[in-house]
């Protein structure tokens, strides 16, 4: 049986855990979410009326402000993931780690924000009525 | 910790690489199409159906649907061999797994492969 490169445990000891518990916990999440998703996007099957009614319910306020959370969760576990491929595969990459992670958490960041502040703007019109 | 249990084993790990590509690309690609982003829309009957009802999207959405469940599934089970010590609690947990993943596998199928718009 092949093993796994000695790559990952080095990256494992010098990002420290942390980077690696926020991936689990917001993988953990995404699997939540996703299981609700396929079971309430299954409804669209029952036709416009079914539809927008269930989706009038999953996009009250409480749920598009909600959904800040999982665009965090959604752009940290892409961004952390890609990291982690690219100080697996690419051994410049390696030694450049914390730039990596810098760069990738920047990008992550300004598409948190790029996305999350009209979303937020969306939510605050939601409030308003 | 055994090695045999630390590691998914060699495809496992590759493929959970693959499908997380894919995943990034498709994800973004789903917030900017679905929800409009950076200009968020609510979701709609008569803004998606039309799109989901072409066969273009109906082979993006299975691609997108398979992806997401074995990056998601096999997340949770390499989780929960790092905190299941017992064997048989990890095998049979690894059924519970497949059959969940079938189960939403096939709840998915039947709603993106018949879809048709209705009136």
């Amino acid at each position: 049986m092949l093993e796994r490169p000695n790559v990952i445990k080095h990256y494992r000891w010098h990002m420290g855990t942390w980077a690696w518990v926020l991936h689990r916990i917001t993988g953990l999440a995404l699997v939540f979410y996703l299981v609700l998703h396929i079971w309430v996007i299954h409804n669209i099957s029952s036709g416009p009326k079914g539809f927008d009614k269930v989706m009038g319910v999953v996009q009250a306020p409480l749920f598009l402000f909600l959904e800040l959370g999982l665009l965090g969760c959604v752009l940290y576990h892409t961004f952390n993931g890609l990291r982690i491929m690219i100080v697996e595969f690419s051994k410049e990459g390696c030694e450049a780690h914390k730039m990596v992670w810098g760069a990738m958490m920047a990008v992550a960041g300004f598409l948190f924000l790029l996305g999350g502040v009209p979303m937020f703007v969306h939510f605050l019109h939601s409030i308003a009525g | 910790m055994t090695e045999k249990r630390a590691s998914g084993g060699f495809y496992a790990w590759l493929l959970q690489r693959i499908t997380g590509v894919v995943l990034a690309v498709l994800l973004i690609a789903h917030f900017i199409v679905t929800h409009g982003l950076p200009h968020p829309s609510g979701v709609t009957y008569a803004r998606i159906a039309p799109r989901l009802a072409t066969p273009t999207w109906k082979v993006i959405d299975m691609l997108f649907l398979a992806c997401a469940l074995y990056h998601g599934l096999n997340g949770v089970w390499m989780v929960l061999q790092d905190y299941v010590e017992s064997e048989g609690m990890q095998t049979f947990l690894f059924g519970v797994l497949c059959v969940l993943g079938a189960i939403l596998f096939f709840l998915g199928a039947i709603t993106v492969i018949p879809f048709a718009v209705q009136a």
